[in-house]
């Protein structure tokens, strides 16, 4: 019973920061300096075309009645109508976040698949060479901007070798090959440099798990080399290391912009940059809107993994 | 940003037993000195340079920085200008020597600001026996962490107009949550202690015990976080100023410089190196010192060598 | 158990929809029309830096519709050839009355827009006044001076202005000249409706317009069938997709000093062109530092222009003296009138009692303003005047506070409207220019014969440069790069479209 009450908890103190979240977003819009309609129309606009586009717009009315029309449409999975597109918004994130999610994902991947070993082996052999140059691999890895790794994948890859295209997206079913060739360098960039402080994390979590009681038994027990990393540390070690991907997810789905810009993806990020500049507001609430939720639902799903990974938490 | 998540070996960022510090209180004081590993030593070092290439630039630099001369523009590392030119032939070399000041007040108004914030709220929270009042502080934090540092930038840059001052506060205000759960667990530990019982039941005001007891040792992890904050907000700043939200013109910065010598990338790629190279040594000095820190300041690594 | 089923059901359908969904994703909301990107013989993609918001020009400004749209996609009774002409297009021929107030269409036959509809007289009354009643956007002013259009006969239409304008028939050329359909304005903001011969086959926002050649179009057919204008935020990576195969064009270079590594390279070409991008150095003439002529001249005398262009552009593009582009008939070089003399600007300031002036110079956060305001930082500290730049969000920002509020000292921003030299006849304008001169000469320039209209305005532009109403930095180029074997592009960019229509390979 306790479970499910920490998990209920948890759960209201979602729903409330979802609330208390939109709330925010909508604030940072009204203060927004900058009116969607003079935006539109431009240079010259006469007063009467800026006053109807307002209208039209609904950006005349009341803050309270604007948000409460906004929320009430977000409750039925309705974000409204693009100022800039006249298209409506909730299919155009949809979109968005789908291209942003494959890279997202995928660069994930690779630093997993890339940290997972690396971080344990460099755990494991803390004291020698090996595991010395891990580590500082991974601090050079973690100083060097994503961005510049990107405008160097490109210089190598795409314009010197020619062997993989500079940037663009391709729609994954529409050409499989040509998606994936795409994808290669943008999750390789987002990838490695996550790999780098993901490496980190699994090295001290994994230094930790071997200092437990319990390995020192298993080790005098003559237990050694890849039984005990499979059955002690990797399951031990894996509990802060939830938290860290958790946190990573997060930010790499507002991160990756920068990526994004250099590989001309059209992302999450770029949507968002762009409707801030065209003054879209409303698209923009509704990006910001879909990070927060995404941020709020990692959080409590790494909650709710925490208490299944550590059963100590379970009662308290 | 894809370099906000904090580089460092983790300081536990939710509150689970697991990786939590045992702080030991006034024992630290009494524990023999570790001798300076080769972390911080590396790590001060890099800092070092930074610093001192703040320092001087503020007495000399070969030539003014945001002097434009059409007739030096895009020359290769020579005699006169050590690193070469960018296109407005400004020189490299004073730019890179400035560039360290705007790095060093990056990280100071972004670390200052979260901790200034982050520490009391923690130890606040930490202390306070009204548990309603604890979680809404801690689920404010929460919250808080839903907003990446880059999501705020981006906002804070639309609504106040780009600048490093808005990057910093943004940068800066979502790094609270780290600085406050850090204070926390630390706080929960040391209110645990037998001393700190003493001084309640002495009747110790909180603010005394607070200042006393909790804040001295929750300090050293302090400083350690506050280190490797500051790496990520170096990297935040150039990652701003890719996309055009960070410096403005002409006050030089490292990030910005990278973005300009972008487009050289085919004519002198060698000044796209210098500023990358720049942003390496502060970064990797930053995290070896938090590093090197926590070696000495957290006694879970106590038997690790 | 049936809940169980239904959950189940539920979930499966959901999970088929985030599925499908990422196997979409990037498709975006238009209606596809097979892939496209690729190069080949029929196939060309060309990158440009900024993408439409929309695909409506009638209520959403900017220059990235009619870019992509005009001429391509939507036509008009005349265009502007490659040299400023006004040449006929969905009009074989025009009259003008004696008194200039009355002009008669005679219009091409056999002519349908894409969605089937015929063009005819009255298609033409229908756009010009669809302008006057629905548009929204600052350009329909243009139209005000219609007074009547009447349909002649199903090929022959006469539009009556209130006055004589000879500005009217050069903005026919422009956007507002647009033809449309009535049966095809439902949805101008994604599916345009004109006689070009191409149609937007497909719109991955974010990443590219597709245009189609379509069936049925009354002129040569084009020879590329499909042309892609492909966007790209940085011109980096735009450089970068050229070299490594992506594309064959970049429609506008903004990375000028990236041409190096083209122009050594035989399997590239380098089109230098003229524009009607006139980069502005704005002065506010109402603000207090400025209000002195003498303050505004040594300003112009304390700029090195060519060091400026050599250094923010990569010295690509042209000096100019004047608001007034090479291709204007009413042109002069004017670029003698204030030669850099550091010296002269300080004895004027001493003069105005400005020795130790501070201003603001507000810039807008696009590339070629904020490098060019990095140099006229430094040479006006040469002289004594201390810039201090700020950077404004372009366009929300800058619009709101310098261009509206008129809150600013000096800013940089490039002019592209063409003929947009009447801007300093209105002084409301940002600009704060307020010469009784200057406006009555664009008055009179405006009603007057085409052989007077040239004198006025002639005399006109010496005026504003004489007064410094503004600097201009340098006259914008139009360079593009593209693929050696890639025929027919624009060779100035004096047009608000990119013609695509003369490609081939």
């Amino acid at each position: 019973m306790d479970m499910l009450k920490y998990v209920g908890t948890r759960f209201v103190i979602f729903v409330v920061s979802i609330f208390v979240a939109s709330v925010v977003v909508f604030g940072f819009m009204a203060v927004l300096p900058g009116d969607p309609a003079v935006v539109a129309l431009g240079v010259n606009a006469s007063p009467d075309a800026v006053a109807a586009l307002r209208a039209e717009f609904g950006t005349d009315r009341p803050l309270a009645v604007q948000y409460l029309d906004w929320v009430g449409g977000l409750l039925t999975g309705d974000f409204g109508t693009s100022y800039v597109t006249r298209n409506p918004i909730g299919p155009i994130i949809s979109d968005r976040l789908a291209v942003t999610s494959w890279l997202v994902l995928c660069a994930m991947a690779v630093a997993l698949v890339t940290a997972l070993p690396l971080g344990t082996l460099s755990a494991l052999r803390h004291r020698k060479a090996s595991g010395l140059a891990i580590s500082f691999g991974s601090q050079i890895g973690i100083a060097i901007p994503a961005f510049v790794m990107g405008i160097a994948l490109v210089y190598v890859f795409a314009v010197w070798l020619r062997v993989l295209p500079s940037g663009g997206w391709v729609v994954p079913i529409q050409d499989p090959g040509g998606f994936i060739q795409h994808l290669v360098l943008p999750v390789l960039s987002l990838g490695l440099v996550q790999g780098a402080i993901l490496t980190r994390y699994v090295r001290s979590a994994t230094l930790d798990v071997m200092r437990e009681d319990y390995i020192r038994t298993a080790r005098s027990k003559g237990l050694s080399g890849l039984p005990i990393v499979t059955r002690h540390i990797l399951r031990n070690s894996s509990i802060p290391v939830v938290t860290v991907l958790g946190l990573q997810l997060t930010t790499l789905l507002i991160g990756a912009v920068v990526i994004e810009r250099v590989f001309v993806v059209p992302g999450l990020g770029s949507l968002l940059l762009d409707s801030v500049a065209n003054r879209d507001l409303l698209t923009v609430q509704g990006v910001v809107m879909v990070l927060v939720l995404a941020a709020l639902i990692i959080n409590f799903v790494v909650d709710i993994l925490y208490t299944v990974l550590d059963p100590r938490l379970r009662s308290s | 940003m894809t370099d906000l998540v904090p580089p460092a070996e983790p300081t536990a960022p939710t509150e689970s037993p697991v990786a939590q510090p045992e702080i030991v209180t006034e024992a630290t004081a009494g524990r023999p000195r570790r001798p300076m590993g080769p972390l911080f030593i590396t790590g001060a070092v890099l800092v070092g340079v930074v610093m001192a290439a703040a320092l001087i630039s503020f007495v000399w630099t070969p030539y003014n920085p945001i002097k434009v001369d059409a007739a030096a523009r895009l020359q290769s590392p020579n005699a006169e200008h050590w690193l070469g030119t960018d296109k407005f032939g400004r020189d490299i070399f004073s730019q890179i020597l400035v560039g360290a000041r705007t790095t060093l007040y990056v990280g100071v108004i972004a670390v200052g600001l979260a901790s200034i914030i982050g520490t009391p709220l923690g130890i606040f929270a930490g202390m306070s026996n009204r548990g309603w009042l604890t979680e809404l502080v801690m689920r404010a934090n929460d919250l808080l962490l839903a907003f990446p540092a880059l999501l705020l930038a981006i906002m804070f840059g639309a609504v106040f107009g780009a600048s490093t001052l808005t990057a910093m506060i943004a940068i800066g205000i979502a790094t609270i949550p780290s600085f406050a759960r850090l204070a926390r667990s630390g706080t929960l530990q040391v209110m645990s202690t037998e001393y700190v019982l003493a001084a309640r039941i002495a009747g110790r005001k909180p603010i005394a015990i607070a200042w006393r007891h909790v804040l001295p040792n929750v300090f050293g992890l302090l400083i350690v976080q506050g280190s490797v904050s500051f790496a990520i907000a170096v990297l935040a700043e150039a990652a701003l100023s890719y996309l055009g939200f960070g410096t403005a013109p002409p006050t030089p910065s490292w990030g910005r410089m990278l973005q300009e010598a972008q487009e050289q990338i085919f004519t002198l790629p060698i000044i796209l190196l210098w500023p990358a190279l720049a942003i390496a040594v502060a970064v990797l000095g930053f995290n070896l010192l938090g590093d090197g820190l926590r070696d000495r300041f957290d006694p879970r690594l106590e038997d690790r060598r | 158990m049936p809940n169980l089923r239904k959950i189940a059901a539920s979930g499966t359908a959901a999970g088929l929809a985030v599925l499908l969904t990422a196997c979409n994703a990037g498709a975006g909301s238009s209606p596809s029309a097979g892939a496209g990107g690729g190069s080949s013989a029929t196939t060309a993609a060309i990158a440009f830096a900024l993408e439409p918001e929309n695909l409506d020009f009638t209520r959403t400004d900017g220059a990235a519709i009619p870019q992509v749209l005009l001429t391509n996609v939507y036509e008009g009774l005349v265009e502007l050839d490659q040299d400023g002409k006004i040449v006929p297009l969905l009009a074989e021929s025009w009259k003008v009355s004696t008194d200039r107030k009355s002009y008669t269409f005679e219009l091409r036959k056999g002519v349908t827009f894409s969605n089937g509809s015929p063009f005819d007289a009255s298609t033409v009354k229908f756009s010009i006044d669809r302008v006057k009643k629905d548009w929204t956007i600052s350009l329909k002013k243009a139209m005000d001076v219609v007074d009547t259009v009447t349909v002649d006969s199903p090929t022959r239409v006469t539009v009556k202005l209130s006055r004589p304008s000879n500005d009217w028939l050069f903005k026919m050329t422009t956007r507002i000249g647009a033809m449309m359909s009535p049966d095809g304005v439902a949805d101008l903001a994604n599916k345009p409706v004109g006689t070009g011969p191409y149609t937007v086959a497909r719109w991955v926002r974010g990443d590219s317009i597709t245009l189609k050649a379509r069936p049925g179009y009354w002129g040569t057919e084009p020879a590329m069938s499909t042309v892609v204008f492909r966007y790209f935020k940085d011109p980096t990576a735009s450089t970068n997709a050229l070299l490594s195969g992506g594309i064959d064009a970049i429609g506008n270079v903004a990375a000028p000093d990236s041409l190096i590594r083209f122009e050594s390279d035989p399997t590239f070409k380098i089109i230098e062109g003229t524009s009607n991008g006139e980069v502005t150095l704005s002065m506010n003439n109402k603000s207090k530092a400025f209000g002195d002529k003498r303050v505004r001249q040594a300003v112009r005398y304390a700029l090195d222009h060519q060091a400026i262009l050599d250094t923010a552009w990569a010295g690509r593009g042209t000096l100019i003296g004047a608001p007034v582009p090479p291709t204007d008939p009413w042109y002069e070089d004017l670029t003698g009138l204030f030669p850099h003399d550091p010296q002269k600007a300080r004895n004027l300031l001493a003069e105005a009692g400005k020795t130790d002036l501070t201003v603001r110079l507000r810039l807008p956060n696009v590339a070629y303003a904020l490098s060019a305001g990095q140099v006229v930082k430094s040479q006006l500290a040469d002289v004594g005047i201390t810039a201090d730049i700020d950077v404004l969000e372009f366009p929300a920002r800058w619009l709101d506070l310098v261009f509206n509020k008129h809150d600013y000292d000096m800013s940089i921003i490039n002019h592209v409207e063409p003929r947009d030299i009447a801007n300093y006849a209105n002084p409301d304008y940002y600009f704060g220019y307020d010469s009784p001169k200057v406006q009555s000469l664009m008055a009179a320039a405006d009603e007057g014969t085409p052989e007077q209209q040239v004198a006025d305005l002639r005399a006109a532009a010496r005026q504003i440069s004489e007064d410094a109403a503004a600097d201009w930095l340098f006259l914008f180029p139009y360079l593009v790069v593209a693929r050696a074997n890639l025929q027919g592009l624009p060779k100035n960019g004096i047009t608000e479209s990119f013609d695509v229509t003369g490609l081939s390979r």
